[in-house]
C-alpha cells in the first residue's frame, strides 16, 4: 500500500501547487458560467476547467505517483487525449443545438440560416 | 433389467419421444409413426414383460425421493389392475398410431399431433403407474391438458376451440377437486403412498370427513368419465381428430375416472353414501346416455353418447359395492375399449371415405366398403350384447349383479329394469348405426366416391374385432388370467368366486338379454318415423342443451360476478392504487415498530462532514426538483436525476467503493440516454386551455392529502434506514466475504468475487431477469404505437427537411450531416477505443474494479453512441447487431459454467482458479468465474442493445405509419 506521507516534501508542493491550480481553474470556468448571461458566451467557460484545469491535474498526478512509485507512469496522458477530443464534440452539439433553437424561434441576434454566400465564397475558391 | 428400470422406461420413454417428435420437420409423417409405433411396442413389451410378476396379486414397486422434507416420495407401482391398464394403453395406443398414419391428411401439422399424442400416452401410463396419490393427480390434471390440446388440435375450427376449452374447464376442476380429495385421504391417513392407502380401508370409511373426501374423489372421477351431470363435455370433444376420439375418449382417458374408482374401491366403497351417489350417477348415465345416442345425426355424436352410456355402466358397475360388481366392471372396461376403439375408427375410415359423419347423408356403404361394414358390424354387436362376442359376456354379468338386492333401497329395486331398458336403447343406436350407415340404398350427393381405405388403416380395427371375437367365444383362456390377476390385486382375499363361460344355463340374466334383444329392435321399428325426419336430438330433451347451460354458467361466473367485484373493488386510476399501495407500506410499517415499542437511537449519528453533507444536499434537491418537474418538464426531471445519480456514484467513491461508482456512472449513462431516447414517444403534456380545469376544492385537498402521504411515507423510509445503519455493526456476513475473498475466490476484488462466485447464483438469477426486461421491452415495443400527437415527426425534423427541400442545391438530410459532421467522425473513430476499454474492465474485473456487468455497459454504450452518429439505418447497414443472440450466449455460457462445475462433481456454480503461464503476458490467473462473467457481458451487452434497438427502430418505423403530412426526409441522429 502507498500511503500519501511517503511522498517527499518537495514533490508534495509541486503537486499540491498544481493540484491547487487546476481546481482553481476549473473554479474560474464554473463562476463564468454562472456570471455571463447569453448562451453562446457561456458555452466558452467550462473549457478552462476542461483543458487548462485537466492538463493541471493530471500533470500533477503523474508526478505524485511517478514519485511515490519510482516508475515513469503516463497513462493520464490517455485521460487528457481523450478529454481533449471528446469535449469538442459536446461543445458542438450544444451549441449547433441553441443555434438551431434561436434561429427557429426567429431571434435576430445569431446569423441567418441562409448558407449561399458561404457557398458562394467556395465555388470562388480555385480547387473547391 | 430389474422391474424398476422397465417401470420408469415406460413412463419416460413416452414423454422423451414426445420431445423428440415436436421437433421433427412438418412433412415427416412416417418418421413421426414409426417413432411413436416404436414408443407403444417398447412400452407394450416391457408391460407384457413385466406381467409374471404381477399375477397373484404381485407388486412391482419403485421408489425414488421426491421432496423428503414433505415425506413424498416418486414411486411408480404395476400391479395387475395397473398391469390392465398399462396394456391397454399402449397396446391401443400401437393400433391409433398405426391408424393415425393414415388418417392425418399430409397438410397437417403432424409433429404437433404426435408430440402430443406421445405426450398424453406418458400421462396416462403416469396416472396408472402412480404408487403416490399425489403423483397421481398430478397426472391426472397433464392428461386433462394433453387431452385439451388434442381435442383442440384443429385450432382453426371454432367448435374444436370450444369443445377443447370446455373439456379443459370440466375435467380440470375436477382434477381440482380430486387434488383436495387425495389432500384430505393424505390427511386421514397420514401418508400418500397408495399402498399404505389400500391398507387402511377402515380408518377412512370410519373418519368424520369421509363424506368430503369422498364427494370431492368422486367429483374427480366423475367428471373425468363423462358422467351425468358432468357429461356432455364429451360429445363435444368429438372436434378432435378420430384417433384422438378412438383413443382418449373411448379407450383411455376417460376410463381414468372408473380407473380411480376401481383403485379406491377397496378404501371407499360399500356405504350407503357411496351406493347412492356413484349407483345414482353411473345409473342415470347409463339410462340418458342410451337415449341420447339414439338419437344423434353425428356418426361420433352417437359413438360419443353410446361411450357415456357404457362409462354409466361401468360406474353402476363400481357403484353396487359387490365384489362381483367389481369384477364385471373391470371387465367391460376392457370390452368396451376393444369394441369402441375400433368403433371410432371406423367411424373415421367413412369420414375419411366420404367426406361426411352425417347418418343422414350417409346410406348404403355395405357396397362400397364391404370390409370394413362386416368390422363395424361385429363391433356393433359387441356394443348391443349379441352373443358369442365380449361385450355380452360383461353386459351378462351386469344384469346377473343387477338382480341381486344389495341395499333394498328403491334405486337398488329399480336397477334390473333399468338395467333392461338401457339394453334396449344400446340395442337401437347399435342397431340404427349399422343398419342406415351400411345399408338401404346408395348415397347421393356424396363429396368423395367412397372405397376401401389401405389396408394398413383397417389393420387396428381387424385386429380389434378379432379380439372381441376370441374374448366373446373362448373367454377362460383368452382374457381370464389376466382379467384375474387384476382383480386380485384390486380385491385381494375378497376376490369372488365367478366364471366366464358363455353358457349359464336359462336364466333371468339370459331372459332380460333376449327382450333386450327384441325390445330394442321392436323400439328401432317403432322410431323410424321420427328418426328419418332428421332431427338432431331425442323429443323433447333436445331442447336441454347442457352447452348452453354450461356456457351461461361460465359467463355469469367469469364475467358477470367477476366484474361486479372489480367494479366494486378495483380502480383503473394510477392515483388511488398508489395511495393504496403507499398507505399499507406505510401501515405495515408503523404497526409492528409502535408495538415493538422502537425507539431511535439518535445519540449514534456522529462523525458529521460538512462537504459529504452539502454534497448529499445537492443530490437530494435534485431527486426532489426531479420528482416535483417530472409532470411538466420531463428534460429538467431527466437532468436533475442525473445530478442525484452523478452524487451516489462520488459517494461511492467517498468510501472507496470505486467499483461501485464506476457500475454507477456508466448505469447512468445508459439510463440517461435510453430515458432520453424514450421521451420523444411520449405524450406530450396537456396544457389546451380546455383540458386544464381549475382545482376544485376537492381536488387541492386530495392533493395535499396525498402530499403529506407521500412525506410521511418518505420520511418514514429515510428514519427507518437511518435507524438500522446507526445500530451497533454486527457481525454480518461482509467479514466472510472480505476473508475469503482471495483465497477461495482468487480475486482481489471483493465485490466481483462476490457476484461471480461467492454468490453467483444470484446473479444468475438477477441476469436472467435483465433478459427476460429486455425481451419484454422488445416485444412491448415491436406493437407500440406512440399516442397521436407525438406520431409525426419532430419540430426540428420538420424544419431541417423543408429547409433542405426548399433549397435547389441540397439533398433530404444534408442539414443533419452538416451538423453532425465533425461529431460524427470523433464518435465513430471512439468505438474502437471504447471496445478496448470494455475489455480491459472485463478482463480485469476480478482483481480490480471492473468486471462483466460493466464492462458490457461500456460496450452497449459504444453501441448507442454509433446509432447516435450515424442513425439507425446506418450503423444497421455497416454492422450486424444481433443482441437476442449475444443474451442466449450470455444465458449459455452463465448458466453453462454452473453445469460444468457439477459434471466435476461440485455443486452447481462452484468456481475454479488456477495461473496460467501466458507466453508474452506472463502469469495470469484464471478462474472459470471469468468464463460466468463473460456470460454476464454477454447478456448485459444483449440486453442494453435489445432495449436501444426497440427505441431507435421506433423512430425508423413511425413515420412511415403515421403518413406523416410532410415529406420526409431520413432518420437520423436520435438526438
Amino acid at each position: 500500500m502507498i500511503a500519501p506521507g511517503d511522498l517527499p516534501l518537495w514533490a508534495a508542493i509541486i503537486v499540491g501547487a498544481l493540484t491547487i491550480g487546476g481546481a482553481a481553474f476549473t473554479l474560474v470556468g464554473s463562476f463564468g458560467l454562472w456570471r455571463l448571461r447569453s448562451f453562446y458566451d457561456r458555452v466558452h467557460t467550462p473549457t478552462l476547467g476542461t483543458s487548462l484545469g485537466t492538463v493541471l491535474i493530471i500533470v500533477a498526478s503523474m508526478i505524485c505517483f511517478t514519485v511515490l512509485e519510482s516508475r515513469v507512469i503516463l497513462q493520464e496522458l490517455l485521460i487528457f487525449v481523450f478529454v481533449s477530443v471528446t469535449t469538442p464534440v459536446t461543445l458542438m452539439l450544444l451549441a449547433r443545438a441553441a443555434l438551431y433553437r434561436d434561429r427557429a424561434e426567429g431571434n435576430a441576434s445569431v446569423p441567418p440560416a441562409d448558407p449561399q454566400p458561404i457557398l458562394k465564397a467556395r465555388e470562388a475558391e480555385p480547387d473547391a | 433389467m430389474p422391474g424398476e428400470t422397465a417401470l420408469i422406461v415406460i413412463l419416460l420413454l413416452p414423454f422423451m419421444a414426445a420431445f423428440v417428435a415436436g421437433f421433427l420437420p412438418q412433412t415427416a409423417r412416417n418418421t413421426e409413426a414409426w417413432l411413436a409405433g416404436v414408443v407403444a411396442v417398447i412400452g407394450l413389451g416391457l408391460s407384457l414383460w413385466l406381467y409374471p410378476q404381477v399375477t397373484d396379486g404381485g407388486v412391482v414397486r419403485a421408489e425414488w425421493t421426491w421432496m423428503p422434507s414433505l415425506g413424498l416420495n416418486f414411486v411408480l407401482r404395476m400391479d395387475g389392475f395397473a398391469w390392465l391398464f398399462s396394456v391397454l394403453i399402449t397396446g391401443i395406443g400401437l393400433l391409433v398410431v398405426l391408424y393415425a398414419r393414415y388418417y392425418m391428411s399430409p397438410s397437417d401439422p403432424v409433429p404437433r399431433f404426435f408430440a402430443f399424442f406421445l405426450a398424453f400416452m406418458g400421462a396416462m401410463l403416469g396416472l396408472v403407474l402412480s404408487g403416490n396419490i399425489i403423483q397421481m393427480a398430478v397426472f391426472w390434471e397433464l392428461t386433462s391438458i394433453v387431452s385439451f390440446l388434442l381435442i383442440g388440435y384443429w385450432h382453426h375450427n371454432a367448435s374444436a376451440r370450444d369443445g377443447a376449452r370446455m373439456a379443459l374447464t370440466i375435467t380440470g376442476t375436477g382434477g381440482l377437486c380430486l387434488l383436495v380429495g387425495v389432500l384430505l385421504i393424505g390427511h386421514i391417513v397420514g401418508s400418500y403412498d397408495l399402498d399404505v392407502v389400500l391398507a387402511s380401508g377402515d380408518t377412512i370409511r370410519d373418519h368424520d370427513l369421509y363424506a368430503p373426501t369422498l364427494i370431492l374423489v368422486l367429483l374427480g372421477a366423475l367428471t373425468k368419465s363423462a358422467q351425468f351431470p358432468f357429461h356432455f363435455w364429451l360429445p363435444h370433444a368429438m372436434a378432435a381428430p378420430t384417433p384422438v376420439s378412438a383413443y382418449l375418449h373411448s379407450a383411455t382417458m376417460v376410463k381414468a375416472g372408473v380407473f380411480l374408482l376401481v383403485r379406491f374401491w377397496p378404501v371407499m366403497a360399500g356405504t350407503d353414501l357411496w351406493f347412492l351417489i356413484v349407483g345414482a350417477a353411473g345409473l342415470s348415465t347409463l339410462l340418458l346416455g342410451a337415449y341420447f345416442a339414439i338419437f344423434q345425426q353425428d356418426l361420433k355424436g352417437l359413438l360419443a353418447y353410446s361411450t357415456i352410456s357404457h362409462l354409466g355402466l361401468i360406474t353402476t358397475l363400481i357403484g353396487l359395492g359387490s365384489p362381483l360388481g367389481l369384477v364385471a366392471a373391470i371387465f367391460h372396461i376392457v370390452n368396451h375399449a376393444t369394441f369402441k376403439a375400433s368403433l371410432f375408427m371406423a367411424a373415421g375410415i367413412i369420414d375419411h371415405e366420404t367426406g361426411t359423419r352425417d347418418m343422414r347423408r350417409l346410406s348404403g356403404l355395405r357396397r362400397a366398403l364391404p370390409i370394413t361394414a362386416t368390422l363395424a358390424m361385429v363391433a356393433s354387436a359387441a356394443m348391443a350384447g349379441v352373443p358369442l362376442l365380449n361385450g355380452f359376456l360383461s353386459k351378462e354379468m351386469f344384469f346377473t349383479e343387477a338382480v341381486e338386492n344389495h341395499t333394498g333401497s328403491l334405486l337398488d329395486q329399480s336397477l334390473p329394469y333399468v338395467a333392461t331398458l338401457a339394453g334396449m336403447f344400446s340395442v337401437v343406436y347399435s342397431l340404427r348405426f349399422i343398419h342406415k350407415v351400411f345399408f338401404g340404398p346408395d348415397a347421393v350427393g356424396l363429396e368423395k366416391e367412397p372405397h376401401e381405405p389401405p389396408h394398413w388403416m383397417r389393420l387396428p380395427i381387424e385386429l380389434l374385432v378379432l379380439a372381441c371375437l376370441i374374448v366373446g367365444i373362448i373367454p377362460g383362456i383368452t382374457i381370464g388370467p389376466f382379467l384375474a390377476s387384476a382383480v386380485t390385486s384390486v380385491l385381494g382375499p375378497e376376490t369372488p368366486y365367478y366364471s366366464l363361460s358363455i353358457w349359464h344355463g336359462f336364466n333371468l340374466p339370459l331372459l332380460m338379454s333376449i327382450v333386450a334383444l327384441v325390445g330394442g329392435v321392436l323400439i328401432y321399428l317403432a322410431l323410424q318415423r321420427y328418426l328419418s325426419s332428421g332431427i338432431e336430438g331425442p323429443p323433447w330433451f333436445r331442447n336441454l342443451k347442457g352447452q348452453r347451460i354450461f356456457e351461461r354458467l361460465l359467463v355469469t361466473l367469469s364475467w358477470r360476478w367477476a366484474k361486479a367485484l372489480e367494479k366494486l373493488l378495483g380502480t383503473r386510476k394510477l392515483q388511488p392504487q398508489l395511495r393504496l399501495l403507499i398507505g399499507t407500506v406505510l401501515l405495515a410499517a408503523c404497526l409492528p415498530l409502535f408495538m415493538g415499542r422502537f425507539a431511535p437511537n439518535l445519540s449514534a449519528f456522529v462523525g458529521f462532514d460538512l462537504g459529504f453533507a452539502t454534497m448529499w444536499a445537492v443530490g437530494m434537491a435534485c431527486a426532489v426538483i426531479a420528482a416535483y418537474q417530472a409532470k411538466y418538464h420531463r428534460l429538467v426531471a431527466l437532468m436533475l436525476m442525473g445530478g442525484a445519480g452523478l452524487v451516489t456514484c462520488i459517494t461511492f467513491v467517498w468510501f472507496s467503493a470505486p467499483d461501485l461508482a464506476l457500475t454507477q456512472l456508466l448505469v447512468e449513462i445508459v439510463t440517461t440516454v435510453l430515458i432520453l431516447l424514450g421521451l420523444r414517444w411520449l405524450p406530450k403534456r396537456m396544457d389546451a386551455p380546455e383540458l386544464v380545469r381549475p382545482a376544485t376544492l376537492m381536488v387541492t385537498l386530495r392533493r395535499y392529502r396525498d402530499l403529506l402521504l407521500a412525506i410521511v411515507a418518505g420520511l418514514g423510509t429515510a428514519a427507518l434506514s437511518f435507524a438500522v445503519m446507526t445500530r451497533p455493526a454486527f457481525d454480518s456476513v461482509s467479514r466472510f466475504f472480505l476473508e475469503r475473498a482471495y483465497t477461495e475466490g482468487g480475486g482481489t476484488n471483493v465485490v466481483n468475487v462476490i457476484l461471480v462466485d461467492f454468490r453467483g447464483f444470484d446473479t444468475l438469477g438477477e441476469v436472467v431477469v435483465l433478459a427476460t426486461v429486455a425481451i419484454t421491452i422488445y416485444v412491448l415495443l415491436r406493437r407500440f404505437r406512440p399516442a397521436a400527437e407525438s406520431v409525426g415527426l419532430p419540430e426540428q425534423q420538420r424544419i431541417q427537411a423543408d429547409f433542405d427541400a426548399e433549397q435547389p442545391h441540397r439533398r433530404p438530410g444534408d442539414t443533419l450531416t452538416d451538423y453532425l459532421n465533425i461529431p460524427s467522425v470523433i464518435m465513430q473513430w471512439m468505438f474502437p477505443v471504447i471496445i478496448v476499454l470494455s475489455m480491459y474492465l472485463f478482463l480485469r474485473g476480478h482483481e480490480l474494479p471492473g468486471g462483466g456487468f460493466a464492462a458490457g455497459i461500456t460496450m452497449s454504450i459504444g453501441f448507442i453512441l454509433q446509432y447516435m452518429a450515424g442513425g439507425t439505418r446506418w450503423v444497421e447497414a455497416h454492422l450486424r447487431i444481433l443482441p437476442l443472440r449475444w443474451i442466449g450466449w450470455g444465458l449459455l455460457f452463465a448458466g453453462g459454467t454452473g453445469i460444468a462445475s457439477t459434471l466435476f462433481g461440485f455443486p452447481f456454480l462452484t468456481s475454479y482458479f488456477q495461473y496460467l503461464e501466458v507466453p508474452l503476458i506472463g502469469r495470469v490467473p484464471v478462474a472459470s468465474a471469468l468464463l460466468f462473467d463473460l456470460g454476464i457481458f454477454l447478456l448485459v451487452v444483449g440486453a442494453t442493445v435489445l432495449i436501444l434497438i426497440a427505441l431507435a427502430h421506433q423512430s425508423v418505423r413511425s413515420p412511415k405509419a403515421a403518413r406523416a403530412p410532410r415529406p420526409l426526409g431520413p432518420v437520423g441522429g436520435e438526438q
